[in-house]
């Protein structure tokens, strides 16, 4: 019975043949820019957030309240983190380590060419593994810094490029920071991250002595044994920067997070951005489901002569009911279909020609098997929508007024 | 061409009413996005102009490089040295250096974070003129005066910078630092500068010891008669060489206000651009419904069209009608859609300059009004040429044949 449908809906749309493609070019079109927005959305979004890739389950961050988005790391503070903190925070049960994090500005120059960037401290003794493993650093040339590396410093993998410093940075090789001539150890691996391709790692006693340390840190990092008792963990720190800082509950001018945490808010704002995009992109989605409706509407006037004849043969209310259904249905799905393969060329496409005009890593398409699955369904039921009103006025036409129809 | 034939048109367009509203429908839509999206753009272009042209196309800045935004960052700056030596360059009128870092308001419990400036009271005048803000409840700081705060407009009201609004003599806490309020600035528009904190620069020295003589800012006015561009060109060159750095390796940058809001407009325009190029896809589609229509229509009357070629239509005529036809669906749409996007930029700028983003308030010029009515109307009769078209070239025997 439902073959019969088919074959009969198929029927009429292949008659109509002009009308059915312009219908469900409509659909298409809106399936494909939504389907192309969300991958190069959540591509973006997987790329910025990545940015930040130095994630452990296992780790906490401690920064001083601020103007978060003003600067690096603990500038934008009132109250910086006191670089005693660390030493009192190891001690807390549950902590293997509480390292203090230094970043300091600056220039480095090569070649007669100087950038405007950041350093980023390497603890000395125990700690330095840690802080290794936390940024999961490897070398692509040279080796990792070691203790007693004197003015040494390790480069992330940019600092090769020859657009920036002529002829690339590389092992061997003396740069000035800040004014001060230091030999590079290491290039590091590269990572597609912005904050890690640009890094500058001093050891941290020559960092502070030749940057100045006025017993403020940026940030500490404390690692917990099990991550199972992190959560803890973070409260007992709370508690013992609110008894140092001098802070009620509620007051506190400090946080503690995992930096999952801490990339929350930024992933949801950056999702909030794609989402109004989407949201715009949807309308002519929207317009084309109209453009069904609108079909539909002319379909059942100019068969109201063969709703006529099938119901004085005996069809029932549902049945006609039913044709016109799955006739707008199938409009709906088909349009999906084709504007996710068109959604999917133009994502992947837009992205590789973004990357090669550009040159930015940072462009990526990705699109989820669950946004394919949601698009299809949602067109399908945009379809099965616009036919609902439609369908349903073809099925109550009285047969005797039907048959005697004249357009 | 005449009164006839556009009755016809009218006539059949009301014949088929509902097809008709689904096609207006389609493309009034896309309109009604687009004409909200523009009248945003716009008004925070004009909101942009309007400030250039207050603060004046007389005035720029020195600042300093670093990362970040001014006074996060202590490694670069201008010193007090260099801001009296850039005060005797040819063309400099007022110069003016400010402090400015991030730090903590504490009002009772609560605890916030606001950029914080060290004003030199003694130029207040000229900092006004660039801040674009006066002083609208209480009284201006005095020259070198301790212990008092003026705030940003939010401060003023209840649940907006703290739960309980500020007044006129309360106590605030400033890193620490127990000030008391004297005045309020007029709003500017957007939530960051009107949470502004703003202290005497001496002040200001004895909250950061650490920054005194340090600007992250450096606020500069040209003579009459002297071009800005210029003169930012001269005081770069001069301050480089003050400075003793290199071409190329300078660790601050002269900038006019000018060029800074253009900048800022450029990126509006392109973000504008893309979300309006976003809602123009619905366009296309509201395009292909009324394509979609048009070939209905003229299926539906060949025999009509039979009729009136063999009483003498021409095929202008009928390519007229139903172009005529198809560009009247698609201005429909533009007024209807002009007049629900007006009402919702409307309330749109109203709940965001409820939310202390007046800046965010959209304009409606006759240009955009007038532009989008012509555009839909344009996109209609593209969208009815090809029926058009098909319909005069119906042989006036086969058309009346037609079933």
């Amino acid at each position: 019975m439902l073959r019969d449908y088919f074959v009969f809906v198929l029927n009429n749309l292949k008659s109509r043949r002009l009308r059915s493609w312009l219908t469900m070019i409509g659909i298409f079109i809106g399936i494909a820019a939504v389907i192309s927005l969300i991958g190069l959305g959540s591509g973006l979004r997987a790329a910025i957030t990545g940015q930040f890739g130095f994630l452990g389950t296992d780790v906490l961050s401690l920064q001083a309240s601020g103007l978060a988005s003003a600067g690096l790391p603990g500038t934008a503070v009132a109250n910086p983190l006191s670089d005693t903190l660390a030493a009192k925070i190891a001690k807390v049960p549950g902590v293997e380590a509480a390292i203090n994090r230094y970043l300091k500005s600056g220039t480095l120059e090569f070649k007669n060419k100087q950038e405007i960037g950041f350093a980023m401290s390497m603890p000395e003794g125990s700690n330095r593994k840690i802080v290794e493993t936390m940024l999961n650093l490897k070398t692509a040339e040279g080796r990792l810094l070691k203790e007693g590396d004197n003015r040494m410093v390790l480069l992330g993998n940019g600092f090769t490029n020859p657009d920036i410093f002529p002829g690339g940075i590389h092992t061997g090789n003396q740069v000035l920071i800040s004014g001060i001539s230091y030999d590079v150890v290491g290039i590091l691996e590269k990572k597609g991250s912005f904050i890690f391709d640009n890094a500058v790692l001093i050891n941290e006693k020559t960092l502070l002595k030749d940057f100045g340390d006025d017993g403020t840190v940026n940030a500490i990092s404390v690692k917990v044994k099990d991550e199972r008792t992190i959560g803890k963990v973070k409260e007992n720190i709370e508690k013992l920067l609110r008894k140092e800082r001098n802070v009620k509950v509620g007051e506190e001018d400090f946080s503690v997070e995992t930096p999952q945490k801490a990339l929350q808010s930024l992933d949801s704002t950056l999702f909030a951005i794609n989402l109004f995009v989407i949201i715009i992109a949807s309308i002519s989605l929207v317009v084309g489901g109209i453009g069904i409706m609108n079909t539909m509407y002319t379909a059942v006037v100019e068969r109201t002569k063969e709703i006529g004849i099938l119901k004085s043969i005996g069809a029932r209310n549902s049945m006609v009911f039913q044709l016109f259904f799955i006739e707008s249905g199938l409009l709906g799905m088909v349009g999906g279909i084709v504007g996710v393969i068109l959604g999917l060329i133009l994502a992947y496409g837009l992205a590789a020609a973004g990357r090669a005009l550009l040159g930015v890593d940072l462009i990526q398409a990705k699109v989820s098997l669950f946004w394919i699955v949601f698009s299809l369904i949602f067109s399908f039921i945009v379809g099965l929508v616009a036919g609902l009103v439609p369908a349903y006025n073809a099925s109550q036409r009285n047969p005797v007024d039907a048959l005697r129809f004249v357009k | 061409m005449n009164m006839d034939e556009i009755k016809y048109s009218l006539n059949n367009l009301i014949h088929r009413r509902m097809r008709s509203f689904l096609t207006v429908l389609s493309i009034l839509i896309g309109v009604m996005a687009i004409f909200a999206i523009t009248s945003f753009g716009l008004g925070i272009k004009n909101y942009v102009d309007v400030l250039a042209q207050e603060a004046g196309t007389d005035k720029l800045y020195i600042e300093a490089k670093g990362i970040g935004a001014p006074g996060t960052d202590n490694t670069f700056f201008i010193s007090k040295d260099e801001v009296d030596f850039v005060s005797k360059i040819n063309g400099v009128k007022e110069i003016s250096g400010l402090y400015t870092k991030p730090a903590e308001i504490r009002f009772g419990k609560e605890r916030k974070y606001y950029f914080l400036s060290g004003l030199d009271i003694s130029k207040i005048d000229f900092i006004t003129e660039v801040f674009n803000s006066k002083i609208m409840k209480g009284r201006q700081l005095k020259k070198d005066e301790m212990g008092k705060v003026t705030l940003g407009y939010l401060y003023q009201f209840d649940n907006k910078i703290f739960k309980k609004a500020v007044k006129i003599g309360d106590k605030v806490e400033i890193n620490e630092n127990q000030l008391e309020v004297v005045g309020f600035y007029e709003e500017v528009g957007n939530p960051s500068d009107d949470g502004n904190i703003y202290i005497t620069d001496k002040q200001m020295e004895s909250v950061f010891p650490e920054i005194k003589n340090k600007f992250g800012v450096v606020m500069v006015s040209a003579q009459k008669g002297v071009d800005p561009e210029a003169l930012a060109d001269r005081i770069k060159e001069k301050l480089r060489k003050y400075k003793n750095e290199e071409k190329g390796k300078e660790d601050f940058f002269v900038q006019t206000f000018a060029d800074a809001f253009a900048t800022f407009n450029t990126i509006i325009n392109v973000l504008n651009g893309i979300l309006g190029l976003i809602a123009l896809i619905s366009v296309v589609v509201a395009s292909v419904n009324i394509m979609n229509t048009m070939y209905t229509a003229v299926l539906e009357r060949t025999q009509e069209i039979g009729i009136m070629k063999s009483i003498g239509a021409q095929k202008a005529d009928i390519i007229f009608i139903f172009i005529f036809e198809s560009g009247f669906l698609g201005m429909l749409g533009g007024i209807v859609g002009v007049i629900i996007g007006f009402i919702i930029s409307k309330t749109g700028g109203l709940i965001a300059a409820a939310s202390g983003f007046t800046f965010l308030r959209p304009i409606f010029p006759w240009y955009l009004i007038v532009g989008c009515i012509l555009f839909a109307f344009s996109v209609g009769a593209i969208a009815g040429i090809f029926p058009a078209v098909q319909a005069s070239k119906l042989k006036p025997v086969d058309a009346l044949r037609y079933e």
